[in-house]
């Protein structure tokens, strides 16, 4: 796939448009919904496990190495086969601003592993269905909705000057909530360093700021992305960074659809990695935004309009591409953002949205 | 005082199914809709807030009132993952035993939800194994004891591991892959870990009683023939093999896996009480002191140890006998009306009422949620202590026996013992009837049985009741009650 580029902007909440919304009152609570997100004024935090899209060991470097084991049976030990280990990282935290927005950060390594956009977290393969409530017996790695824009590489990214020869681990400390983000905490020997990651307002980027206590000097580097130092004041600076869209390993090859003219393939793989999905089921359950469930050429009611609006197709593009111009009544205006990605890939995802009833 | 002689010759199997009659009272309360109820840990603090650790992520709050649907629930914090161990220190102040470490959470603007979460220590590691929770109980001096369960072979580790890898570790049942999985720990106030004891397959649920004991129970499987409850002290081993790979003492490269179980039988410490699987305790799960006096009924002092894998909660009576810790268990609740999954039991400050939460998602069948029992103020009939005297056993009851009772009473008396080794739990072996050669009442109350042949080394000796009234009429709640002896009188 060589095109989705700009597409991988912003995302998550697509079509509905007709919706920029979210769900009714927003529950404080975590609900059996597995697919949580937060927003820009209320971040979702969440401690679980991540899968790891491909982290180098000098970014894992204070993880040990888990190995092939035997296969074992209840019943007479030690048997044929092996198990092998599989990809993940144990003891990160994930913080989801929205559809813009999400970073994995790491409390074993101290520092960012992965940002993200399009969506959070699939929670299904460790929380289970609702209905079972059955984690998946060995995959059960929650997976990442949306598009990795950035992934961390090289040696940690901040270097204190008296300690560059020092075999130091870095100690994680824990974090404050300041209006929702946290601000990690964690010690590199006596040095203390706090961080805090946030959206700004270009896509695919983060700011990071940082406060140092007890450092003579230090320096940041970013291996592998364009970066802009900031706000210097003293032990504070802040960095900007711009990341672009990885191709993860599992998804290389060719893809089984044509991307040279709209199609209802490409459409349907849209919906995933544009991350459409965090928001719109298919299946008419009602998430952030409405379903996509007979959504095509529906009467809608919108907010602060009378009349009902047929959700034709040119109701659909401005859905996407400008979705707080007609907000779907029960929704919150202002969740989705625009989605200004090309016309071969909107007329897609109404292909798509056409197969999925009311034709 | 009556004598007769008991005529026990075939097995007979005495119902422990035991209603809750009308002494206590059992009360579901349902979380805000759409919360998963998997309860992971239960907390009050000190103003009589009950704060519910909820195993996706949250931390709930409510003041209890007498309507359960009428809970006001708050959230307090969030975004923890699978909190399965809690200290409550006030209404802004918690401690959370979770995967990843202990954390320390509090409020400090005010505004009754957390906003502050420090790491108070991460002594284990973490294999990525899904089974790795963690069980805490603060040890009266501002630390904590924390129990770091195993990983199961119905998950796998990652590639990446926090903390220390050990390929000896992660082989067998349930394993211990990842450093200190298996022991209890203890985390003083500053945050420093000490090694406290090992052998432990899956203590999810550890208790330090009024008197400061160290209590932990475990899970029926590999290296345990049948659910123990085991007091714990510093330095001990407790059977499960594979957490040995983590004492500073053991010699590398011996996989304990491989050593002569007669070898694991010398080095283990045995079960204070062991809780038959079918008839008291698939999984024990958090034990709980009944608070002293009578506001939760006559059994004050004693513990309950709820079965995560069943409708019941077990009572256990102890006794120290010649230094050693032993004593008999018996239902308290064996009902319908109890939801499965029972995992954390806490009583409220009043003492009248102890909360039971639920949770067994991924194991079986969904159980989850939220429970009360209230002790209706009217004294069941039932076994109040079973100790070991040196010519048999004593039964002291709760209330007074029927002038007549004795005679109509059948005491029967079995006996049987469990292996434990690295297949997954034990059959009853050499089972055998014993005979009560006589029964003597001592008081209104107690009642003597003469067993000529007792014997000590972990033997379970199984006493089944027939029903009989006391002087109220009222019949006895208990069928069964199953005494380990470790040590004679």
């Amino acid at each position: 796939m060589t095109k989705p580029v700009a597409a991988f902007l912003l995302l998550a909440c697509l079509l509905s448009a007709i919706t920029h919304s979210i769900g009714e009152e927003r529950t404080p609570f975590v609900t059996l919904n597995n697919l949580p997100m937060g927003s820009l004024e209320k971040p979702f935090l969440l401690r679980t496990y991540f899968p790891d899209p491909g982290l180098g060991r000098e970014v894992l470097a204070n993880h040990d190495l888990g190995f092939r084991a035997r296969k074992y049976s209840p019943g007479k030990g030690d048997v044929k086969g092996f198990v092998d280990p599989i990809p993940g990282i144990p003891a990160a935290i994930g913080v989801n601003f929205g559809p813009n927005l999400s970073i994995c950060w790491d409390t074993t390594e101290c520092r960012l592993l992965y940002a993200w956009s399009g969506g959070f977290l699939d929670m299904t393969n460790y929380w289970g269905k609702p209905e079972s409530g059955r984690r998946k017996g060995f995959g059960y790695i929650p997976e990442l909705v949306g598009e990795i824009f950035y992934l961390s590489r090289g040696s940690h990214p901040l270097a204190i000057f008296s300690q560059y020869t020092d075999d130091i681990v870095p100690r994680y400390r824990g974090y404050r909530l300041e209006n929702g983000v946290p601000e990690f905490s964690y010690a590199l020997g006596d040095v203390i360093v706090h961080v805090k990651i946030e959206p700004t307002d270009k896509p695919m980027s983060f700011r990071k700021s940082y406060r140092i206590e007890g450092a003579d000097g230090f320096d940041y580097y970013e291996t592998g992305y364009a970066f802009t130092r900031t706000q210097e004041e003293g032990e504070q600076f802040s960095v900007l960074i711009e990341g672009r869209p990885i191709v993860s390993p599992g998804s290389e090859g060719e893809p089984s659809f044509s991307t040279d003219k709209p199609n209802r393939e490409w459409g349907e793989s849209l919906y995933t990695t544009l991350g459409c999905i965090a928001c719109h089921s298919l299946d008419g359950s009602r998430g952030h935004g409405p379903s996509f469930a007979g959504l095509y050429r529906a009467e809608r009611s919108i907010a602060g309009m009378d009349e009902t609006i047929l959700a034709d197709k040119s109701y659909l593009i401005e859905s996407i591409t400008d979705p707080t111009a007609k907000v779907v009544e029960g929704f919150p205006p202002g969740y989705m953002p625009p989605y200004p990605i090309e016309k071969n890939q909107i007329e897609s995802l109404i292909l798509f949205l056409q197969t999925l009833g009311n034709e | 005082m009556k004598f007769f002689l008991s005529i026990p010759l075939s097995l007979f199997f005495f119902s422990t199914l035991l209603c809750r009659g009308s002494s206590y009272e059992l009360e579901t309360i349902p979380f805000p809709e759409g919360v998963p109820p998997e309860v992971g840990a239960l907390g009050f603090s000190p103003s009589g807030k009950l704060f519910v650790a909820l195993r996706r992520s949250d931390v709930l709050v409510a003041e209890p009132g007498e309507d359960p649907a009428d809970f006001s629930w708050k959230l307090f914090a969030s975004g923890l993952h699978n909190a399965c161990g809690i200290e409550v220190i006030s209404d802004k102040e918690i401690v959370i035993s979770q995967m990843p470490e202990l954390t320390r959470i509090r409020d400090t603007d005010g505004d009754s939800t957390a906003d502050l979460y420090e790491s108070v220590a991460a002594p284990w590691g973490m294999s990525g194994n899904y089974h790795e929770t963690n069980h805490l109980v603060p040890d009266g001096k501002g630390g904590w004891f924390v129990a770091v369960g195993t990983a199961s072979h119905n998950g796998p580790v990652f590639y990446n591991v926090r903390g220390e890898y050990s390929k000896v570790g992660r082989r067998g049942r349930n394993f211990s892959a990842a450093s200190w999985k298996g022991w209890i720990l203890h985390i003083d106030k500053e945050g420093e870990a000490t090694p406290w004891a090992s052998g432990f397959r899956m203590h999810n649920g550890i208790l330090l009683d009024s008197k400061g004991r160290l209590w932990a129970g475990d899970n029926q499987g590999d290296w345990k023939g049948t659910t123990p409850l085991y007091h714990v002290e510093r330095g001990n081993f407790y059977g499960h093999v594979s957490s040995l790979i983590w004492d500073p003492e053991w010699d590398e490269g011996v996989d304990p896996l491989e050593l002569p179980v007669e070898d694991i039988d010398e080095m283990r410490t045995p079960a204070a009480v062991l809780l038959p699987h079918d008839e008291m305790n698939r999984s024990a799960a958090e034990p709980v002191e009944i608070p002293e006096g009578d506001d939760f009924g006559p059994f004050g002092g004693q513990l309950l140890v709820p079965d995560n894998n069943g409708r019941r909660i077990t009572r256990v009576m102890l006794e120290n006998v010649g230094g050693v810790y032993q004593g008999a268990c018996a239902q308290f609740l064996d009902d319908e009306s109890l939801q499965l999954g029972n995992n954390r039991l806490v009583f409220s400050p009043d003492r009248k009422e102890l909360y039971v939460g639920q949770t067994s998602r991924g194991w079986g069948q969904i159980a989850e949620g939220l429970q009360r029992v209230r002790f209706t103020g009217e004294v069941p009939f039932d076994v109040k202590m079973m100790s070991l005297t040196k010519e048999g056993f004593r039964l002291v009851f709760t209330s007074e026996l029927n002038d007549a009772s004795s005679e109509l009473a059948q005491f029967k008396l079995r006996r049987y013992r469990y292996r434990d080794n690295g297949e997954y739990g034990s059959p009853k072996h050499d089972v055998s009837e014993i005979e009560i050669s006589n029964l003597k009442q001592i008081d209104t109350k107690t009642l003597e049985l003469m067993v000529p042949k007792l014997e000590g080394g972990g033997w379970v000796y199984e006493l089944g009741i027939e029903p009989f009234k006391d002087h109220r009429g009222l019949e006895i709640r208990t069928g069964l009650i199953c005494y380990t002896i470790n040590r004679l009188r």
